[in-house]
């Protein structure tokens, strides 16, 4: 079993030694610089543009939180139901003198002889 | 070191006349090792404008004379695996469409064509590629580097910042593996 082992790993050093020579150095052909700089200047074109997109967002980003802050920052104007506390608004929208709180009572004669 | 390290610093400045000279220096090099990682010499070209476009880069972030050789060779391994990892995705899409026989008679028209030396070359290297399936991506490309470029597990330790002694067992499994695969496929 060993040596057949090592027939094994005899021949496949042999197969990498014939790849090594079924692969040899090969000259580039005359459009790899030109064609190296073209994908050079492709890459460089593309990383300008996002550049400058992400630029932009982050300006418009910048100029809204500004924006924001400044806004919040100004003192308003209070209008009327600002001043109101929560109870007076609770009072004024369930008022006491309202009919479906304060209403009638109806008796049923039918049901007094219970 | 085939190029010196003031060339270097030169297209760190964006010196593009530095650059093309760092190139002409290396192209030859890095073809002959992607030739022998990828085994597809109709892809060579494009995947070593890819490790150039990579160091084109990247090169700006290089700080001593003496990395610059296993950097350029890492670059390389990784073009090699991004490539060989996408041809594998392609190739189980495009076999899956086609019989044996007709996968073997386009083998043999693509043959006859071919004089007898290259003939035998396209053999060799289809054995030694389909020997290699038998290994991942990454194991098959370390197993090259070693056993047909050459390089010591010195070089590969600095190319791949791994300690010797993983580099050998990732190695001896890796070699186990594709012997396994040459002893049941009946040695071509």
């Amino acid at each position: 079993m060993q040596p057949m082992r090592g027939s094994n790993e005899e021949q496949l050093d042999a197969l990498f030694r014939a790849f090594a020579g079924a692969c040899p150095d090969r000259d580039p052909s005359a459009n790899f610089m030109p064609n190296l700089w073209q994908r050079i200047e492709a890459r460089q074109t593309y990383a300008f543009s996002f550049r400058r997109m992400a630029n932009a967002l982050v300006t418009a980003a910048v100029a809204f939180s500004i924006a924001l802050g400044v806004y919040m920052a100004i003192p308003h104007t209070k209008t009327v139901a600002g001043t109101q506390s929560y109870i007076e608004a609770l009072a004024e929208a369930n008022a006491l003198d309202a009919p479906d709180i304060v209403g009638p009572v109806h008796l049923d004669p039918s049901e007094t002889g219970r | 070191m085939l190029v010196d390290f003031e060339l270097i610093k030169k297209a760190q400045q964006g010196d593009s006349a530095a650059f093309n000279e760092i190139v002409l220096a290396y192209r030859k090099r890095i073809m002959g090792t992607i030739t022998r990682l990828i085994a597809r010499p109709e892809d060579v070209e494009d995947v070593a404008q890819e490790v150039f476009l990579r160091l084109y880069f990247s090169l700006d972030q290089l700080r001593e004379e003496k990395v610059f050789e296993p950097w350029l060779y890492r670059l390389t391994v990784n073009a090699a695996f991004d490539y060989l990892r996408k041809l594998r995705r392609r190739q189980e899409f495009r076999m899956s469409d086609l019989s044996e026989q007709q996968v073997m008679m386009a083998d043999a028209t693509a043959g006859g064509k071919a004089d007898q030396d290259e003939q035998h070359q396209k053999k060799v290297r289809e054995s030694v590629d389909s020997l290699l399936g038998a290994v991942s991506e990454a194991d098959r490309i370390l197993l090259m580097l070693k056993e047909v470029e050459g390089l010591s597990l010195k070089e590969l330790e600095k190319i791949y910042k791994v300690n010797e002694n993983a580099l050998k067992v990732r190695l001896f499994r890796a070699r186990q593996r594709v012997l396994k695969a040459f002893g049941a496929g009946g040695k071509s």
